[in-house]
């Protein structure tokens, strides 16, 4: 009977590799479809050739600290196309691919906390919580502090995301019912947009026409700046989810179980909400508010690996938010071309009707 | 004999209000001990403190000579492991992967499982007579054959002391005799205390070592069964007629007489 347990121990390892392999593949074939696309076409080789030059020079340049800057520079500046793909597409699909994962595993420890499956940064109002604080930044502080940096608005968006957060929880706490938990998120989102859509009637045109590009939820914005500022924050905050697998998987046999195995269950919420937060107001704060990822990718991931388990979930809603999110963007920005469409059209357009089933499957499950 | 669990003047209750206090038990190793009492008397209250689910009010839990607050979760949850009366529901969760969340306390920081780790779990699959169902989806799982693969992954915990709060209730008989006879199993060959709470008075006056009457915010006995019957003190946990227990028990009583 030994062999039952490590037959399926086995079983599920093999699957995350296959179900890895799989992403990556959709990952290599997004990458290709991202770059080939767009209003200009430019031939293969001539990317292959310049991706590679860039690359390299990209890559001695970062190690090296800005010694082959000119360079880069030289490869960038080479002709239009060169600087189609690497002032606009590499960046801006790097980008989508970055927040994507990110926005994916915010909503996977979301779900882990609530223990409900539909939780997400979007359904539960963090995102608006995000983009109201960044709104009210942009347009009543940025005359004082003179430039926003893509930090300062991160920052903006923690202190939204936390504050909607902390609201969420304190109503959580008196109500279980996990229809009613995501009543009151729609709610708190709801008074959220209100606040910001006052905030914008009210401010001047030239501060606002960035405001609401942004918060429609694009990643048309995307420079090499976004992308650094993207890297800084959501790699280490995957990290961290991932050095938190084995307490999530305890978590998941329910509070007590979990104090019983030793997890300080206390500090261990306040990461999770902590760490989810970051994500997706690093999310927001880059790219807007994006709807449906976070709740759809980790039960595609789910669904794709047969299992729940942490340790292969974090890393496989990363890849698969990265993914999906790069796809979305392609469809956005080419499906009608020139028009650019917002992202959140897209993954919503995608994302409501897994969704949807979900909630039958499991209201299925609970009746039969 | 020193007393492997030991509790000393404790008070508990909830959110700092007292609902039962004074509680002196004192339970040798691989010993069982029930609580027993009317529903809502404080069995569940008692449990969860002297499981650190609880905040205790006052008095002090020893278990094997240390003070239950001064021990670590880690070294805590080493010695001791719980079967309670919340309902899991972990999706797309194994039997096999839910018994080996009992390897918790001993697995490095990504809880990958050794070679011994995954004997642990197979023992104590097989303890419970759920080797087969290891591969099973626990949430396809009848509550009989839940309780069982909980059980397991508290054995698995290997813990010198293993609470259990109602761990027979929305149990057939047939798993209600199994479980129990996997406890006295768990007590004699692997020296485990217990202690747990029980509904049917028949099955913990015949499971147990020691009875503990809770009721009306106090502890009302404390000794064995024999005791326990004896001593009427079931007919006045329960607020029964003097000779109605005895009417409707009668074999239990002979048991002693």
């Amino acid at each position: 009977m030994a062999e039952t347990i490590e037959t399926k121990k086995i079983g599920s390892a093999a699957r995350f590799i296959a179900v890895m392999i799989f992403l990556a593949a959709l990952f290599v074939v997004a990458i290709i479809l991202n770059i080939n696309s767009g209003s200009v076409s430019v031939g293969r080789g001539d990317i292959a050739s310049m991706l590679l030059k860039g690359t390299k020079y990209g890559f001695l340049n970062a190690v090296t600290g800005g010694n082959y800057s000119d360079e880069l520079g030289s490869v960038v500046r080479a002709s239009t196309e060169s600087q189609i793909i690497f002032s606009i597409r590499l960046p801006r699909m790097i980008l989508a691919a970055v927040l994507g994962g990110a926005l994916s595993v915010s909503g996977y420890l979301l779900q882990v906390f609530f223990r409900n499956p539909i939780a997400g940064p979007f359904v539960l109002g963090i995102s608006s919580g995000a983009k109201m604080i960044v709104g009210i930044t942009m347009i009543f502080l940025a005359p004082f502090i003179g430039s926003l940096s893509s930090i300062t608005i991160i920052f903006a968006a923690f202190l939204g995301s936390v504050l909607v957060t902390g609201i969420v929880l304190v109503f959580a706490q008196n109500v279980k019912s996990m229809s009613m938990l995501l009543v009151i998120g729609i709610m708190v989102g709801y008074i959220c947009n209100a606040v910001t859509d006052f905030c914008i009637n009210f401010a001047a045109d030239h501060d606002v026409v960035n405001l609401k590009n942004w918060s429609m939820g694009s990643f048309s914005g995307a420079d090499w700046g976004f992308v650094e500022a993207a890297l800084l924050m959501c790699i280490p905050g995957f990290l961290c989810a991932l050095l938190l697998s084995k307490p999530i998987s305890a978590y998941s046999l329910g509070e007590g179980y979990a104090r019983s195995m030793g997890i300080r269950v206390k500090p261990f919420r306040v990461i999770l909400i902590l760490l989810s937060s970051l994500l997706s107001a690093c999310v927001t704060a880059l790219a807007g508010p994006i709807s449906f990822v976070g709740i759809a990718v980790p039960h595609i991931t789910r669904s794709l690996l047969k299992s729940s388990k942490p340790i292969f979930v974090i890393p496989g809603s990363f890849l698969c938010g990265a993914v999906f999110c790069m796809l979305c963007d392609l469809i956005a920005r080419t499906l009608f071309a020139p028009t650019e469409l917002t992202i959140g059209t897209v993954t919503a357009f995608f994302g409501a009707p897994i969704v949807i089933y979900m909630m039958i499957k499991r209201r299925r499950l609970q009746e039969g | 004999m020193e007393a492997y669990f030991k509790t000393e003047g404790l008070s508990v209750g909830y959110n700092g209000r007292t609902l039962i206090d004074d509680i002196n038990i004192a339970l040798e190793e691989g010993k069982i001990l029930t609580l027993i009492g009317p529903n809502g008397a404080g069995k569940s209250t008692i449990l969860k403190t002297v499981t650190k689910q609880l905040e205790k009010i006052g008095g002090s839990v020893y278990i094997g000579g240390c003070e239950l607050y001064s021990m670590q979760p880690k070294m805590l949850a080493q010695n001791m492991a719980v079967v309670l009366t919340e309902r899991i529901r972990p999706e797309l969760m194994t039997c096999a992967e839910v018994v080996a969340m009992g390897r918790y306390p001993y697995t490095n920081m990504f809880g990958k499982l050794t070679r011994e780790d995954e004997k642990a779990v197979n023992d104590a699959l097989a303890m419970v007579h759920a080797l087969e169902l290891a591969g099973q989806d626990f949430m396809t799982l009848s509550d009989g054959q839940r309780q069982r693969i909980m059980l397991a992954r508290a054995i698995c915990q290997e813990p010198k002391i293993l609470v259990l709060d109602e761990p027979t209730a929305y149990l057939d008989i047939r798993y209600k005799v199994e479980l129990l006879e996997i406890l006295q199993e768990l007590a004699r060959t692997k020296k485990a205390t217990i202690v747990m709470s029980l509904h049917e008075i028949d099955l913990a006056l015949k499971a147990s070592d020691f009875i503990i009457c809770v009721g009306d915010s106090k502890i009302t006995a404390f000794g064995t069964p024999e005791d326990v019957v004896k001593e009427m003190s079931i007919e006045k946990l329960y607020g029964m007629e003097t000779g109605s227990f005895r009417k409707w028990f009668p074999h239990l009583l002979s048991d002693y007489e």
